[in-house]
């Protein structure tokens, strides 16, 4: 880190050597600005700016004439600055800046005056307003594009390696897409096996292919990989700086047995636990298991389910009395360590691909369907588990209250989706349908003479052979009742349960009674996103998703560079463009590390050493850890920044009471300048 | 096009003019009119018949809340007001406590009830309680079968109400006066008797 630490700045007089000589472009943008706005008058008076010695207007200046005019005007005019005006930096900045770098300025001599975003389009009402609104903009752009100084971007060393978040499909495809790349990945994962949500399905839309067939492959491959470090039940900890160079420490959380590597590593030769399983009848606790979603026993010491991986047993501590029968049980192997606490280890990667999955939306909120209430009302997870060869009931679909085969089922769609009350969630969970459409295939399938009630709004059934699944269900005999579901009552001799809604379609009221109801519940962020995704500085969209950099163009990447998103943690999304998503995010997290360097916007702070007192206020105030207090020659103390973890967030610029700190591009004097332009009004 | 077809029977024609529903009896202002006074999204309805499935009334009348909910939608102002089925709304709000796209249809019933009072188009049995109250302070008046009933019961013949404070009727005529329902009401229902 050496290298990128600054040179402490000497002085800052030689900002304002040359006398500024800037040129204007003000972009049309088709209509889009030029359709509100009075472009002509908006370039007269940019011409009585002081400090410009060049104005002019183009239909689009991101295209290729448009930034020639750029470069072209740079050389002919002699110009020391440029300002587009135009949309938002978002967008164009870095064409805009590449342009002025081709006419032979530092590309940091560019401002963008943003006329569009928050111009042209919120003003469309009022033109003479954003015609206003944009001179103002132009002439605030000219006073800090006067004073702009040559910047250089650092870059540094990006880690040879990747972490991935979450071992469901998409962060075991993402990471075996990572480590077939040839990139050392680690796998983390709280749960005890990687398989995710997938792992739990019987079959999956619109193949009907067996989910567990298709994802044990996957597993093995993960177990298998020579670059990726699985790392199950393990949780992130704590995240400490930037793309190419994070410090994940990740918390190994007791499980109470050894692998057979860490029995070898103690010293226990030919032990571990080799997943025999001779621990677990002797265990005398037994709870609920969440992966049969609590309506399987297991003990203390247990796996989820034989397809496991790793093949390791856990002790669930939060309810094992330590009686020791397992230990003695486990014998020579010596596998079983009761007295396990939890472990902190640090990993350094460059990119980190996050994949967090998502938990079922708790309907028993939505009291009217009754779910938690009535015996015979489950959701979809559920009856996933009720139709699996290894669930509870090995694939014999039954209904709780009593054990006996369903014959009517009636399934609610879109259970707590597309809810604007403020108890379910607003959007479209988006598999539902299609797997509600699975399930009336499978019940049919398995119980003779069934009929399966599917009360819908809408079919989405918008994939690559959806719809054509649709038609075969109906073919087969479900039959599709056009009405949300208003109410549900229970028969309480019977247990049947009475389902309450409109045929729209017929515009009738249905009191159907059926003997089981499956809540195609929504989905919502897993429970530990929103910890997970602050660790990493990742923003969310207002229902919890994690937010992509771009819905459109950038649907992997995130606002901090080096992180990405795949699979439902983005938004809910069926296996398919999971993997898709998975395989680009994997892509775009392996770019910067192939590449081995990454460049950093030069934003940061530096420190003028005259004027430090070596006070060392600003350095607790740092979010980021950049600011050091170090020696001064001559004695005293003086402050000094770590430019690559500096983020150029302007804290402890605003603070000092010396005004020692230069926060490059947004300096005091440029801003200043820009409050001025605005506040005098400039020349009119 | 139902005419230039030139369908001969008069009910069948009626019926093809609603094709056109919404260009030719669509007015947009009702809906919001509508809004003005439910105070609610009533335009954000998509017809998933959670109300019509909730309501008490449905399975025993020919009232179907999701169906003035889109003639709402689609500005049918005629055709929502003239339906006798808006008054067979008990107001119970089970469509409002469920609706998941958080519309209050019943108070939209509600506002398209004012409206059609406004317009004075009132089944005259509710005008007949606007009477009833006018008269007597009850719009279900005590009668000698209730009257037993509470005497049999040991409560006073009558409720300690109008009935037996007959000295607060001016006041509550005063209100109904103020608003000129009474006026209406009379004037609604003689029209209504007038036609038969």
């Amino acid at each position: 880190m050496a290298d990128t630490k600054s040179k402490v700045k000497e002085t800052k007089a030689k900002v304002t050597d040359q006398k500024p000589r800037i040129g204007v472009f003000v972009c049309h943008c088709g209509t889009n600005i030029a359709g509100v706005v009075d472009v002509k008058a908006i370039i007269e008076y940019a011409k009585t700016v002081p400090n410009v010695v060049h104005a002019e207007d183009y239909q689009y200046v991101c295209s290729t004439p448009g930034q020639k005019k750029i470069t072209d005007a740079i050389k002919e005019k002699n110009l020391t600055g440029t300002v587009v005006a135009a949309c938002s930096p978002r967008l164009h900045e870095p064409t805009f800046r590449r342009a002025t770098k081709e006419g032979g300025l530092n590309p940091f001599r560019f401002e963008m005056a943003n006329i569009r975003e928050q111009g042209t389009w919120v003003h469309m009402h009022d033109p003479a307003g954003a015609t206003e609104k944009a001179k103002d903009a132009i002439r605030i752009a000219v006073a800090k594009a006067s004073l702009l100084e040559d910047l250089t971007p650092k870059s540094v060393a990006v880690e040879h390696a990747a972490m991935v978040v979450g071992a469901g499909i998409a962060g075991m495809q993402a990471a075996l897409d990572l480590a077939n790349a040839g990139i050392k990945t680690y796998l983390v994962e709280k749960l005890p096996s990687i398989g995710g949500r997938m792992s739990q399905l019987d079959k999956t839309f619109p193949t009907l292919d067996c989910s567990q067939c298709i994802l044990t492959p996957k597993m093995v491959d993960v177990g298998r990989a020579e670059n990726i470090e699985l790392l199950t039940y393990h949780e992130v900890d704590a995240v400490e700086g930037f793309i190419g160079n994070f410090d994940v420490t990740l918390r190994k959380k007791a499980n109470g047995v050894l692998s057979m590597a860490e029995a070898e590593a103690k010293g226990i030769s030919g032990g571990g636990c080799n997943g025999c399983g001779d621990c677990e009848p002797v265990c005398p606790v037994i709870k609920p298991n969440p992966f049969e979603m609590g309506m399987k026993p297991r003990k203390a010491i247990y796996i989820y389910h034989p397809q496991v991986v790793p093949l390791l047993y856990t002790i669930d501590f939060d309810s094992c009395i330590k009686c020791g029968l397992c230990v003695t049980a486990c014998g020579e192997k010596k596998a079983i360590d009761l007295e396990m606490k939890d472990e902190l280890r640090k990993v350094k990667v460059g990119t980190v691909v996050l994949a967090l999955g998502y938990d079922m939306f708790p309907v028993e909120n939505k009291r009217e369907w009754g779910y938690k209430q009535f015996d015979n009302v489950v959701n979809s997870l559920e009856l996933e588990r009720l139709i699996c060869a290894s669930g509870p009931t090995a694939g014999h679909l039954i209904r709780p209250s009593d054990g006996q085969t369903p014959k009517r089922v009636a399934f609610v769609l879109c259970a707590g989706s597309r809810d604007n009350t403020g108890i379910g969630k607003p959007y479209c969970s988006r598999f539902c349908c299609m797997y509600s459409l699975k399930h009336a295939h499978q019940i049919i399938e398995k119980i003779p003479g069934v009929i399966p009630y599917i009360f819908y709004m809408d079919i989405r059934s918008f994939g690559k052979m959806y719809e054509e699944f649709y038609y075969r269900i109906q073919d087969e005999g479900a039959k599709f009742i056009r009405g949300r579901v208003a109410n549900i009552l229970e028969d309480p001799v019977t247990k049947n349960l009475h389902v309450y809604a409109e045929d729209t379609m017929l515009n009738r009221p249905i009191d159907l009674e059926v003997d089981m109801v499956v809540l195609a519940a929504a989905v919502q962020p897993a429970a530990d996103t929103d910890r997970t995704r602050k660790l990493f500085g990742v923003s969310c969209s207002q229902d919890g998703w994690l937010l992509e950099a771009h819905p459109k163009l950038n649907p992997c990447g995130t606002t901090t560079a080096g992180v990405f998103v795949a699979g439902v943690c983005q938004g809910p999304k069926d296996i398919p463009d999971t993997v898709a998503q998975a395989e680009g995010a994997a892509s775009a997290a392996s770019i910067p590390i192939h590449i081995g360097k990454v460049e950093l916007e030069p934003y940061f702070a530096q420190c003028i050493e005259e004027k430090c007192a070596g006070c060392g206020m600003c350095v607790n105030l740092c979010p980021y850890s950049a600011l050091s207090l170090v020696d001064k020659e001559g004695g005293g103390k003086v402050m000094q920044v770590t430019e690559a973890k500096c983020k150029g967030c302007g804290t402890c610029g605003g603070f000092c009471p010396g005004g020692a700190i230069w926060m490059q591009h947004f300096a005091t004097p440029q801003v200043i300048a820009q409050i001025d332009a605005f506040l005098l009004g400039g020349a009119k | 096009m139902a005419k230039a077809k030139g369908y001969s029977d008069p009910k069948m024609e009626e019926k093809l003019k609603d094709r056109y529903y919404y260009r030719e009896y669509s007015n947009p202002d009702f809906t919001k009119k509508v809004h003005d006074l439910a105070r609610t999204v009533n335009h954000m309805c998509f017809q998933c018949g959670t109300c019509t499935g909730s309501c008490p009334s449905a399975p025993r009348s020919s009232y179907r809340i999701r169906l003035f909910m889109r003639r709402n939608v689609m500005g049918l102002e005629d055709e929502s007001l003239t339906d006798p089925d808006l008054w067979l709304c008990t107001t119970c709000y089970c469509c409002t406590d469920r609706c998941p796209r958080d519309i209050a249809p019943t108070d939209v019933i509600m506002a398209m009830r004012n409206i059609a009072y406004q317009r004075g188009i009132v089944p005259v049995n509710f005008l007949k309680t606007v009477q009833a109250i006018y008269q007597s302070g009850h719009g279900v008046p005590n009668n000698d079968v209730n009257r037993a009933v509470r005497v049999r019961l040991g409560l006073a013949k009558d409720p300690p109400t109008t009935h037996s404070y007959p000295e607060f009727l001016p006041g509550i005529r005063q209100i109904i006066d103020h608003w000129h329902v009474k006026e209406k009401a009379d004037k609604i229902v003689a029209e209504a008797e007038k036609h038969g």
